[in-house]
């Protein structure tokens, strides 16, 4: 082992270097929190909060609307998840199971026609978002969010619509299934972790997207939780324990999402590149 | 009668959803995006409206100081985040790839900054460089270093804005180059630690060759996304000071929606699609010049 270290010991300080660099931007965030203005401007500068003070999370929810822009994001993301798992599902389904002619080259085009950089596609979608009365409606947002996250989707939810064994599906047939129904009897029950892990990721693409959101909503009680956050910050002053404050209360719900689903979110993220 | 549907007509209908998505929400506006650039409202005359400029819109765009600033700032935004990010994220994969007992701590670790939105990120890692409060210049100061203007000075600027962004990104490079780790073999180091290879042969001689496709795919999928860059300046400078940390995404961002110049923004807009898509194709054309290569031998 390196520097003569024990095995044991080298395995935790690896561990605990990844666990460090991923934490220590939230934890400085909260410990920001709970500090008060003066203590922050004081130097040197201190790293534990001497009085620590909830104030600035009562504050966070007064000073902007931050329930409302949570709200916000959640519908936003929850159906456009919705669409874009639905129609990717079918997608998926049609690329993977069914005979079809050149089906490689299908997947290549939806996948290349989706990752068209977003930057030029802000412009002509603000401009149709426009004509068609659409800005200010979640629906501006919704439509796209789907298109996002469409290749990752179809990705991964192709990849377990492979792995389950044609019988199954004709054994349902034979039971007087049609082919839609076996989709949505068979293969997409057995494929639940799939469909689920495409369902988070879709969703955390949209809960985090800041481009669109920033362009099609301007109206402050239609702002998503990633815009409205840049809200707190004054013309020319940060009040950092309060937007530190508003920073917690925003990445809550995300992280709560991500503790919880951990391997899938990991699988689902890798799958792509793996099977790329 | 359903099941009389050929396997052909039913795929067709089932792909007819995303096709549908896909032509609202990207095929169409692209189309205008090309034929909106090739207008503009002629200043002298502000009352007739758009009017058709032909391709005046790009000879503004390169005789334009600030766009070639802007492409510059990216391209440099390209070169140093790209293998930095990779070369980070090797690291985190490397160190995330050991025996632990407990895995969620170092999981966790690795899925954080990558759920963080970036926006968000560009915001915490703007308080880490505050001049007098930030905690790296703290940092400087207890080392008996000058506390540097960080947000002020444009090299400084840029540099700070090049570690959050490679802080954030290089932790879905390690998430992707760690599955590519996991596939290697074990027999293949034991194999080689009997012939006494040194761990350093072993890293050079086995997983950097066999991770080369999950390295292809993290760089190009970093490489799409470092084209884009736009949250992380926006949170950390505005594109400041002056212009000296602005990307070409921010600057097609202001043309559009706060200068309200469709068609230039429009202009810009297909120059930076151009720019992408070279990119992209490059490492395209790369990947597969090498495959033929690693096929001959």
């Amino acid at each position: 082992m390196p520097f003569g270290l024990s095995k044991r010991a080298t395995v935790w300080i690896a561990g605990l270097i990844v666990a460090v660099n991923g934490f220590f931007p939230a934890v400085w965030i909260l410990l920001t929190s709970l500090k008060t203005e003066t203590e922050l401007i004081r130097s040197p500068i201190t790293y534990l909060p001497e009085a620590a003070t909830l104030d600035n999370y009562a504050t966070a929810f007064t000073a902007q609307p931050i329930l409302r822009f949570m709200w916000n994001s959640f519908v936003v993301a929850s159906l456009s998840t919705a669409l874009c798992v639905l129609v990717s599902a079918l997608a998926a389904y049609a690329l993977t199971r069914l005979r079809m002619p050149h089906r490689n080259l299908i997947m290549s085009v939806l996948l290349a026609v989706a990752m068209f950089p977003l930057i030029s596609l802000m412009v002509p979608l603000f401009k149709v978002m426009r004509e068609l009365g659409l800005l200010n409606t979640y629906l501006a947002l919704i439509l796209p969010y789907a298109v996002l996250s469409m290749p990752v989707c179809t990705l991964v939810m192709a990849s377990f619509f492979q792995d389950i064994p044609p019988d199954l599906e004709a054994a349902a047939m034979v039971d007087g299934c049609s082919r839609v129904g076996a989709l949505f009897r068979v293969i997409i029950p057995l494929s639940a972790p799939g469909v689920f892990t495409a369902a988070i990721l879709a969703f955390v693409n949209a809960w985090d997207e800041f481009l669109l959101a920033l362009t099609m909503m301007n109206r402050v009680n239609m702002r998503t939780l990633s815009v409205g956050i840049t809200l707190y910050q004054g013309e020319f002053a940060f009040p950092w324990p309060l937007i530190s404050a508003a920073l917690i209360i925003a990445i809550v719900p995300i992280c709560i999402l991500i503790a919880v689903f951990q391997e899938r979110v990991v699988g689902g993220l890798t799958q792509g590149g793996v099977k790329g | 009668m359903r099941r009389d549907l050929s396997e052909r007509t039913l795929g067709i209908l089932l792909l007819a959803p995303a096709a549908l998505l896909l032509a609202v929400i990207v095929v169409y506006p692209i189309a205008t995006l090309f034929v909106n650039s090739l207008y503009g409202v002629d200043n002298a005359n502000p009352a007739a409206g758009e009017q058709f400029v032909g391709l005046k819109n790009y000879a503004t765009a390169f005789g334009d100081e600030r766009f070639w600033d802007s492409t510059l700032h990216t391209v440099l935004y390209i070169l140093v985040t790209v293998p930095a990010s990779l070369v980070v994220g090797l690291g985190l994969a490397l160190l995330a790839n050991m025996p632990f007992r407990v895995k969620w701590p170092v999981r966790l670790g690795l899925l954080l900054p990558w759920a963080l939105p970036l926006v968000f990120a560009g915001l915490i890692f703007r308080w880490f460089f505050e001049y007098k409060t930030g905690v790296v210049n703290d940092v400087l100061m207890r080392l008996g270093l000058e506390p540097l203007p960080w947000l002020s000075d444009p090299n400084l600027a840029f540099a700070a804005i090049c570690i959050a962004i490679v802080w954030k990104s290089s932790s879905f490079m390690a998430l992707m180059l760690l599955a590519g780790l996991q596939t290697i073999p074990r027999s293949l180091y034991e194999a080689a630690e009997v012939d006494g290879a040194t761990k350093w042969q072993q890293f050079v001689e086995i997983t950097l060759p066999m991770l080369r496709p999950a390295i292809f795919v993290a760089l190009i999928f970093r490489t799409i996304t470092a084209i884009q860059t736009f949250d992380i300046p926006y949170a950390m400078t505005g594109g400041g000071p002056g212009d000296s940390t602005e990307t070409l995404a921010m600057y097609i961002h202001k043309t559009t929606l706060d200068f309200l110049d469709f068609g230039y923004g429009s202009a810009l807009a297909a120059l930076m699609f151009v720019l992408s898509m070279a990119a992209t194709s490059g490492y395209l054309k790369y990947t597969r010049r090498s495959s033929g290569r690693s096929g001959e031998d």
